[in-house]
This record gives structure tokens, sequence and C-alpha cells, in this order.
């Protein structure tokens, strides 16, 4: 006999919930999916009527679903949100490449403008050519360091209030075992906020915090969302990799568990004595940083210099104050990095002019 | 001492003492290592040395922030390898005490507590038992099935209301409970109701915790020592947080907490599970081995199992892992609001309010009370879940239970019936909550 779902009574279950273990039928599970991210948005006050918000969308699984429901979430609730995609091209062949012609499509098929920034043109480094010259050991800290501060210049350029991105629950809660297993008091403090705006220009956050990965890939499928799946060609993060698995068990043991960690999470309350670093904006690309030069901008000079291992480990700090008050240095490959504060005037106005005539706040975020 | 030990026999200079000999023991460097213990190598005495050195060393510390001298002591002894050594480490540590040589240092006096599960395990008792009376101790024991003495019991009438529905329920009836059947039999059955390994294993830590404390309490004991490892504490901070504890966190794996007005230390939280293993056998100490629910089961029977199984091998690739997550728990704080929150009824750890509705807004299962909803302006945070009025005799405890604890109950049989620690829990927080409503009108 059929099973009928659980939830409508009607319709025939055709899938079995992995948050929750229901059996539920195709429609429902759109219908509590999208209310669960709907939830996650109006509870945590995430955007205000009129912003503008950019997807940060790679073209995976994750973003296109984020992008697919931001604009039905949109479309439906009236968030009145100016809903844009963002892509960083972090230039690696054979991956990145692909999984931009499936943002392409993206934006034709959802009808939202596209904007892709990359390392080349930024930093005059793709990591290919990064990976060339550091080996696989550490090119992770490259790319994670250069996206970083890439999305946020990305957003400037398009003088967006918001970058989205497609953190999942299960994301989050290896985060937080992950800090717990390494000690990382400040980053266990921080890693369960939905959203973060003391650390860069633009305010970010994780609508799909509360949703779990299997669940996001099952919505792709059944409907039919048009995603790119490899995994990076570059070496994956070995010790992510342990909690990864271990998540993975624990789910299987107690499908809320991943849930419950991140409800654990949020209880977990940091003591005060603990410090946490003081924040200046770096004297070369006037990006946020903790020191007077910033963590790219020291990892872009040992590129230049042929010493990439300048800003790898526990040197850095040392690095960092060593090159406080110098000028970069320069190779054949470099292009000037434009300053935050050049891309700062330039969202300013265009801002002045998208709001010339109308009454509100003009002045650009971060300012 | 360890060091005292050194000076007199290897008047080493000050350099060449914190410097390695290749190849031998990192104390006394003259003798060949026998264990290897965080990439350092041991000979046997040294490592005995150091070992009950750290032992005191961290009862000292624990001893001087909780304030507890002089005070009767009772040690928790489930009979296994960490709690044993426990107790050969505080009894040489008391008698020393009480020869003079320190006498400020020594307590009133030893218990030891004691929980018998063989109602749950049968046939483990005899063997702790007998190692129990070989030692010079006072012993006191609780039985699991104590918690099932009283006439009146919380039974769980309904607990999800039919599928569709916005909220899990939970609600409970006190009952009288067939006086012909036996406490232990109610033992059984409430873990029989209880679905998963998991849920038995939290359910068995509630219980052995209250029972502990009570013989503790009964006993004049103020301060109470807790045989957990390292490894054992390091398990418990993730598998609490993957349970959904993390609210509760603090008071519950911290080097000292307080419960109530006893002082609970765990001397033994810097050793991991391979040094108690080489402790006791190079000591002679005996222990037994203490079964639980999952006790030769595959690694992915409960959390708490499989928790175990990934901090050991993780501790073997990283072998600072242990003493990094038990450094990470001690820089929580409880939240601000936990001091006055509601204490769960089934664990008795403050219970944060609304962890209900959290649950309920991200695992929507009613898709038509959705549709109506405002836009994103409306934005206000739902209102907290009513305490619904019940017919004959039904209560709804939702609210008097923590995350966790409904994750528990969510697969519980409906006709379990909890504990009575949890009927008294009930009834002196009702009159509690009936004394602040009058409160302001009593002279």
């Amino acid at each position: 006999m059929p099973r009928v779902c659980e939830i409508c009574q009607g319709a025939k279950a055709i899938l079995r919930r992995p948050k929750t273990g229901q059996s539920i039928c195709k429609e429902c599970f759109f219908r509590v999916f999208e209310t669960e991210v709907h939830n996650t948005i109006v509870d945590n006050k995430l955007f205000r009527r009129g912003d503008r918000v950019g997807i940060g969308a790679s073209g995976g699984k994750d973003s296109t679903v984020l992008a697919y429901v931001m604009k039905t979430l949109n479309e439906r609730y009236d968030y009145g949100l100016d809903l844009f995609l963002l892509s960083v091209d972090e230039g690696i062949s054979g991956y990145r490449d692909d999984s931009l012609e499936t943002v392409k499509r993206n934006k034709e098929q959802y009808e939202l403008p596209l904007l892709i920034v990359s390392y080349e043109q930024l930093y005059g480094w793709s990591m290919d050519a990064i990976v060339e010259t550091v080996g696989r050991k550490n090119n992770c800290t490259f790319c994670g360091v250069f996206r970083r501060q890439a999305l946020d210049r990305g957003a400037l350029m398009l003088d967006l209030d918001h970058i989205v991105t497609g953190h999942n629950a299960d994301d989050v809660a290896e985060t937080i075992l992950m800090n717990i297993f390494r000690g990382d008091i400040p980053r266990l403090g921080r890693c369960t906020e939905i959203a973060t705006s003391g650390d860069g220009y633009i305010t970010r956050s994780k609508p799909f915090k509360y949703a779990y990965e299997k669940e996001i890939v099952m919505y792709a499928y059944f409907r039919k969302l048009d995603y790119f799946s490899t995994e990076c060609t570059y070496s994956p993060n070995a010790y992510r990799g342990y909690a990864r698995e271990f998540l993975k068990d624990l789910e299987a043991v107690r499908p809320s568990a991943i849930l419950d960690i991140i409800h654990s999470g949020e209880a977990m309350q940091v003591a005060s004595e603990v410090k946490l670093p003081s924040q200046t904006s770096c004297e070369r690309c006037g990006y946020i940083s903790s020191n007077r030069v910033c963590k790219a901008c020291v990892l872009l000079e040992g590129l230049e210099r042929g010493v990439p291992q300048l800003g790898i480990g526990k040197s850095v700090k040392k690095t960092q104050d060593l090159l406080a008050g110098r000028t970069a240095t320069r190779s054949g490959r470099a292009v000037d990095v434009v300053h935050f504060d050049k891309l700062r005037k330039h969202a300013q106005e265009m801002r002045h002019e998208r709001c010339t005539g109308c009454t509100c706040d003009t002045s650009a975020p971060g300012t | 001492m360890c060091d005292s030990v050194d000076q007199s026999e290897h008047p080493a200079p000050r350099q060449a003492r914190s410097q390695r000999v290749p190849g031998m023991c990192i104390k006394c460097k003259t003798a060949k290592p026998n264990v290897s213990i965080r990439l350092s190598l041991y000979c046997k005495p040294c490592f005995v040395k150091a070992e009950i050195f750290k032992f005191r060393t961290a009862l000292n510390k624990s001893r001087q922030k909780a304030n507890q001298h002089g005070t009767k002591l009772m040690a928790a002894v489930s009979g296994g390898p960490t709690s044993m050594a426990m107790l050969k480490l505080i009894l040489d540590f008391h008698n020393v005490g009480r020869q003079g040589k320190t006498a400020s240092t020594a307590f009133a006096s030893v218990t030891v507590g004691h929980v018998d599960e063989s109602a749950l395990f049968p046939g483990c008792e005899d063997g702790v038992q007998r190692i129990l009376q070989a030692e010079d101790v006072e012993v006191v024991t609780a039985r699991l099935e104590d918690v099932f003495d009283s006439e009146e019991g919380l039974e769980l009438v309904e607990k999800t209301v039919t599928p569709g529905a916005v909220r899990d329920k939970f609600v409970a009836q006190i009952v009288r409970q067939n006086p012909g059947v036996s406490p232990r039999e109610r033992l059984k059955q409430l873990f029989s109701g209880l679905s998963t390994a998991t849920n038995r294993e939290d359910m068995l830590d509630s219980i052995k915790t209250f029972l502990i404390k009570k013989l503790a309490q009964s006993c004049g004991c103020r301060t109470l020592l807790l045989g957990d490892s390292g490894t054992r504490m390091a398990t418990k901070v993730v598998t609490y947080t993957s349970r959904g504890r993390g609210y509760s966190l603090p008071f519950e794996v911290l080097a000292e907490s307080q419960w109530g007005d006893i002082a609970v230390l765990r001397p033994m939280r810097e050793w991991i599970a391979k040094e108690v293993a080489f402790f006791n056998r190079w000591t002679a100490q005996p222990s037994a081995v203490v079964p639980t629910f999952t006790t030769g089961a595959p690694a992915k029977a409960s959390i708490d199992r499989l928790t175990e199984s990934f901090i050991v091998a993780l501790d073997r690739d990283f072998p600072s892992t242990v003493a990094t997550i038990c450094r990470t728990v001690t820089k929580l704080q409880p939240q601000d609001d936990a001091a006055d929150a509601v204490h769960c009824l089934v664990c008795g750890m403050p219970a944060e309010a609304g962890a209900q509705t959290w649950r309920n807004r991200l695992t929507v299962s009613d898709v038509s009370s959705t549709e109506s909803e405002g836009p994103v302006a409306a934005g206000a945070k739902p209102e907290p879940e009513p305490e619904t009025k019940l017919a004959a005799g039904g209560i709804d405890i939702t609210q008097r239970l923590c995350y966790s604890c409904q994750n528990l109950l969510h697969d519980a049989k409906p006709g379990t019936v909890l504990p009575e620690f949890s009927t008294h829990r009930y009834q002196t927080s009702d009159a509690a909550d009936l004394r602040k409503q009058i409160e302001e009108f009593l002279i």
C-alpha cells in the first residue's frame, strides 16, 4: 500500500525527510523547506525592504538552490529585495571555468544580473598560477583569504547592502565541532552567528544555516535545478574531513544531531576574559585587518617576491609587523590592487546616482 | 615530589635537566623508557611518580578554587579503571595527610559512593563489590531502581500530537504506581520504552547523577570527586554538544562545578585513558569492567559510543586533542539567564526558555499555517508557546524539559513512567511558581 504524506494527508509520500524522518510528498517538501528558510530570514531580521542583496554563486548545489529559493521567497513574501548573482573566479581550470558556465545559465534562468570578479583581474594571480608557485600544500590558505576579500570587492562594485552565501547546517555544525577540537575559542563564539557585519564592509549571512545538506540536494533534484557538482581539483582540507565524516556518522545515529549541535553552539557563551583581536584597516589596500598589513597583502607580497611561505604558518604576525610602513614589492605580473577607499567612493557615487531626487539615506555601506 | 627525587639522585645543572636524552626516559634520563605518553617517553618509576604528582596538583588546584578544606569527601566509584585509580590516589593522599606530614591538606573523611547498576546490567556488580571490599574504606551504595521507590510517578500520556500538527506536545499525568510491580521492574520498563541506545545512555546519566548527588548529601559530604579522565571528559563535551546540551554544558563538564551545596571536582581530568591503564597495571590496582548499553557494539550504536571511538582515533593522530577539548570547555560560561532558568524535569539541569519554539520554526510540519504570513517587515519573533490547559489531570510539561530531554522523550513510548525525581521536581517547581505569584503579599 502506498504511504500517504504525513503532512497533507492527501498525496502519496515519495521521500523520507532527512531532518525529521517524516514520509512526505514532493509539494510538501518544497513547502516546508522554503518555509524554514523564510522563518530563518524573518526571525533573524536579515533584510530590510529595498536592500540590494548579492547571492554568492559558485554554480554548486548550495548556491544554486539558494538563488532559486531567494528569488521564490522574495516574490512570495514580497521582501522587496534587489537580487544579484556574484561569483568569484579563482582561476582553477577544469573546475571553476565549468561551474561558472552553470552560473551564467542560472543568470538567464532566474533573470538575475551577474557579476564575476576574478583573482587574475583583482590580484594578477589565478589559483592555477599560485599552485604552480606554492605547490599543493598551503594553496587553500591563499584561496580562502583572497575569496573573502574578492566577495567584498565585488559587493562594492555592485553597491550591495548584503551578501548571502550558501553555507548550510552541515557546514555550521562541522565548524562548531572543529573549533571545539582545535580549541579555537574566539571562532567558537563567532561561528554560529547567522550574520556578520563587524569583519567586512557588507553584512553577510547564511539563510541556509539550518538547512540540511541532504535536503538541499533533494530540493535541487526534485526541482530539476541546473547545478555543477565536482570537488575542487586542489586538495581538500584534511582536518575538516575528520569533522565532516564524524558529523555524517552522527547524523546516521540520530538525524536531529546536526540541528542539535547548532543549538548547542548557539547556547555556548565564551567567557568574557577571552581576548579578541582589535580591528583596524590595512595600510596597503584599506581592507579590514587585525594588523597594519592585512593577510591578503602579505600573501601577495610573498608571491611577488617569490617567497610564498611569507604569509603561511605561525610567523605571519611577525611578517605583518615587518612589512608595515613599506611599499609593496612588484614583479612583472603585478596589477594595481584597487584600494578599498576607491571602491567605496565609487559605490557611494552609484548610490547618489540611483537616488537622485529621493530622500533615502545615501551613505554607502561600510562608511 | 618527582622533581625533588630527581634532584637528589641526579644533581644535574638546570638546562641539562630540561633537555631530552634521545632514547631515554624524559624525567630521569638514565633508564630505558617503558611507555610513550603524548610523544614523551617515561620509565616505569618516573611514570608512576609523575602521575601521582599530576593528580595531586589537579586536586589541590580544584580544592583551592572550590575552597573546600577539611570537608567530608565522597569519591564516586563505579569500579572501572579510572575511578579505581582515583580511589587509590585519594586514599594515599588522605593517609599521608593524616600521618601529619601535611595535615592541613587532609579531608575529614573519605567515603566511597557507588551506584549499583545490576538492575540493567545483571552480573556486573559482584566483581565491583569484591574489589571495593578489598579497600580499607567505607562504601555506601545506591541502586538504580531506588529512583522508583515512591508510589507516585509521572507518566507520559501522549507525546506527539497527530502528524501535521504544529507542535510536539509532551503531556504527562501523575499516577499511582501498581504496588505489585517492583521498582526494579519499573526501571526496566522505563529503559525498554526508550527506543534508542543514545536515549538510554542519556537517561542513565541523569539517574546516576541524581543518585550520586543524593548519596553525597545523605552522608553529609560537601566535596564529591568524579573519576572522569580527560578522554572521558572530552568525549562528554562532544557527546553533550551533539545531544543539544550546549546550554547546560558549563555546569556539567567543568573541572570544578557546584551541584547545590556540593563542590564537584574531577581530579583525573588530565589523564588520558592510556595513562590510567598503565598506572593501574604498574601499581597492581585491580578494576572491573563496567558495562554500558553499547559495550561490544559497533561504533554507530549510539552517539556516546561513536564519539568515544572518534576522540580516541583523533587523539592518536593529533596527541593534544583530548587536552585541547578539555581546555576549550573551561572557557565557556553559562548564559546570563541560566541562573533563573527552570530546571529540567528529567536531567535537573537548567532548561532554556523557548527551546521548542526554536525547533518548531526550523522543522516545520504544518504547511497551512504558513500561507497567510505577512512580509518580512512583520519580522517579529513568534509568541512563546502557551501553556495549554488540559483536561483530566494532564499536564503539559514541555516547558519543564530542556532541549535535549525533549529529544529524549520525543521517541519515548506513551505510558513511560519517569523516575520519582521528575515528579518531585515538578511538584517543587510548581510550589515555587505559586509562591512567586503571591510573594509580594507575604509578610
